[in-house]
């Protein structure tokens, strides 16, 4: 039952195409007008919400895309590649050569200042303004493995081997708070209050470190890695995939220490691959290894599927900034909008 | 074209070759070689430092050796996390690429990319080992074995040797090198070039990692049961003719590896399981163990398990015993 559920949201409220390579990740940009997918040809697919039914397609890179983000403007979007670009839709910002822009990010500013965008490559993430003029250079012992800014735009988190860096990124002097446990991390989020920060693991594990007095935080019993770490707006739960369900972890209430996660849209033995907290309301959407894609509201348990499984791995999960608009991304190409707006 | 439905499980995993040798051996000229000759492929090439090499066609990914520690339990699992990375980042491109290759610094420890490929869930499910392909210069291969560990290790680990520089030799010093090689590792293939000048196919896609060799080779039956006590790398290896029981040999293997895991570079076994038609391919890099079938028996193939260790300070009599206590009673 629930399939075709989710075949009728999908057809009924969904604009999908099956495009000819790895959707890498998807976006929206600021105003929330456009989404974009970033596919493994290189190319980023770009469908105006108000013509929806039309999709652009732009040679943005020579390889494969390897990282999307909105711009800090209101429209447009960054990219890195494996052809060593850092780039605008129409513009390339700077170029690292033989070099993999693994990730990138940007964070809007407050009262019109302060905008940033930043990318990853090898060891270093490089920071610069919204204009592209580069600010600095923030090195790291080894290889950077995911980036974020803080919620208020005012430090940059970077995941690598035996920990994470956080840096503020209007330091004079660049010296960053390391924040150390050995092993290697591989993905990072930061908590929307600034006060914890958490990464994914190569050993099926998450790990964090609360800042405020340096608590270190486990959380463990992943089948698989963690991909995917998305807190929900209030910050009360951490989503994470790597497990046959969404995992969900509390950060209230003493949480996560000695408190047990809960687990949303499990049974069906398929590994989640990809979670998206949704911007404004306590629900997360999930992504499974066969293509499922559900909602969850957190607090009532209740799931409601959106896409079918059948169409690849989900291997890119977006949400619009108001929480309307759902973009999915598959291994085999597949790509869709979803319309969760009120009629 | 690729990615049929009747294609065997495994087909989609891309082939890597892994080409380790000391700097100056002939890797880069080898490694050009194989990018420049007319053979219709493409590939990816995983390198250290943006060198000489004449690329039209292929992707070559400039790296930084990142080799880490797992905390599994396993105290000689490391793995190359940039590998990690750079295998997914290549499978999100896949149908662009015949085959992978990565080429290690001149004094990198095989283990730790070949662990990789055993330990890391991703890769190995879009890539599978080929070959460990080690280029050793003729003239000087007998001084660095003297000099260090990792050219014994880098020969130990090899699938196939390139035994490169033999214009620089004479046909004596070529034979005394060559039985120095065997010494460490009798299983890989040797071939003799010089400017590392051979046809590609013999380093490309030979599926040398999937152990299918290990049953075409010569067992050593006129070794004696003598434990070596000393640091210098040797390959021993044993038959048994009964079946063997999978039960008894998980534990003994296991218990083996564990206990010795730092001292047994490689192993690899084809064996003959009790009520099994099909062939069972075990192998390990030191304690990180892995095992498949590979396909039935033929039907005039005498069903010998058989089973082969490189490494240190190996114990022939108690390997014997113990492999041979696993045979169905």
């Amino acid at each position: 039952m629930s399939q075709s559920v989710a075949q009728y949201l999908l057809e009924s409220r969904g604009t999908h195409r099956t495009l000819e390579a790895f959707v890498v990740a998807a976006c929206f940009d600021r105003a929330g007008s456009t989404a974009a997918f970033a596919l493994g040809d290189g190319t980023l697919r770009l469908v105006t919400l108000a013509e929806r039914e039309t999709w652009n397609t732009v040679e943005a890179h020579d390889g494969a895309v390897l990282s999307l983000a909105p711009d800090a403007s209101q429209t447009g979007f960054i990219s890195g590649g494996d052809d060593g670009r850092f780039r605008r839709i129409d513009q390339t910002i700077a170029d690292f050569r033989s070099k993999w822009v693994e990730h990138v990010a940007s964070h809007p500013g407050e009262k019109g200042k302060g905008a940033l965008i930043a990318c990853t490559v090898g060891k270093a993430i490089h920071l610069y303004s919204a204009a592209g003029e580069k600010l600095k250079e923030l090195p790291h012992p080894s290889t950077v493995t995911g980036l974020t800014f803080d919620a208020r735009g005012k430090r940059i988190a970077a995941s690598h081997y035996n920990g994470a860096s956080l840096w503020f990124v209007n330091a004079k002097e660049d010296s960053p708070r390391r924040l150390e446990w050995k092993g290697s991390h591989t993905a990072i989020a930061v908590h929307p209050e600034g006060d914890a920060v958490v990464t994914a693991m190569q050993e099926n594990a998450l790990h964090g470190w609360r800042l405020s007095d340096n608590q270190h935080m486990r959380m463990s019993g992943y089948p698989a890695k963690t991909e995917a770490l998305s807190f929900t707006r209030n910050g009360k739960w951490l989503a994470t995939s790597g497990a046959e369900s969404m995992v969900l972890w509390p950060f209230f209430g003493g949480g996560p220490m000695g408190k047990a996660p809960i687990e949303l849209a499990g049974g069906d033995g398929v590994t989640c691959t990809r979670v998206a907290a949704h911007p404004q309301q306590e629900m997360v959407a999930g992504g499974f290894a066969d293509g499922l894609v559900v909602l969850a509201e957190v607090n009532s348990s209740r799931i409601l599927p959106i896409a079918p499984p059948g169409q690849g791995g989900v291997s890119a999960l977006a949400w619009s900034p108001d929480g309307s608009q759902l973009a999915i991304g598959s291994e085999n190409g597949f790509a869709a909008i979803i319309d969760l707006s009120k009629r | 074209m690729a990615n049929t439905e009747t294609e065997a499980p495994g087909a989609s995993q891309v082939p890597v070759t892994v080409l380790t040798g000391y700097l100056g051996a002939g890797k880069t000229t080898l490694l050009n070689r194989i990018l420049t000759e007319q053979h219709g492929r493409k590939y990816a090439v995983v390198i250290n430092e943006f060198g000489e090499l004449g690329v039209d066609n292929d992707l070559v990914v400039d790296t930084d050796e990142e080799v880490f520690e797992m905390n599994n339990g396993c105290i000689c699992c490391t793995v190359r996390g940039d590998l990690i990375r750079i295998v997914g980042g290549l499978m999100k491109r896949r149908d662009k690429f015949d085959g992978i290759i990565i080429e290690t610094t001149g004094l990198a420890n095989p283990a730790p990319v070949a662990q990789t490929f055993f330990v890391d869930e991703n890769v190995r499910s879009k890539a599978k080992l080929d070959a460990i392909v080690t280029v050793v210069d003729a003239k000087h291969l007998p001084q660095r074995l003297e000099d260090s560990h990792e050219a014994a290790d880098q020969i130990a680990f090899a699938d196939v040797i390139i035994l490169n520089k033999t214009d620089l030799v004479t046909s004596e010093e070529l034979a005394a090198v060559e039985n120095k090689i065997r010494a460490i590792n009798r299983f890989a293939v040797i071939h003799r070039t010089e400017r590392a000048a051979l046809p590609i196919e013999q380093v490309l896609d030979r599926g040398a990692f999937d152990l299918k060799r290990v049953l075409a080779m010569a067992p050593n039956f006129l070794d004696n049961d003598e434990h070596e006590h000393n640091d210098e790398v040797t390959s021993v290896s044993f038959e048994v003719e009964n079946s063997i029981d999978p039960e008894k040999f998980n534990a003994w293997i296991g218990a083996l590896l564990q206990e010795d895991g730092p001292n047994l570079l490689r192993t690899k076994g084809i064996l003959s399981y009790a009520n099994d038609d099909r062939r069972f391919a075990f192998q390990a890099v030191h304690m990180i163990a892995d095992g498949d079938f590979i396909g039935p028996w033929k039907a005039d193939e005498p069903r010998i398990s058989r089973i082969v260790f490189i490494g240190r300070n190996l114990n022939r009599p108690r390997l014997r015993r113990g492999f041979e206590g696993c045979a169905v009673a």
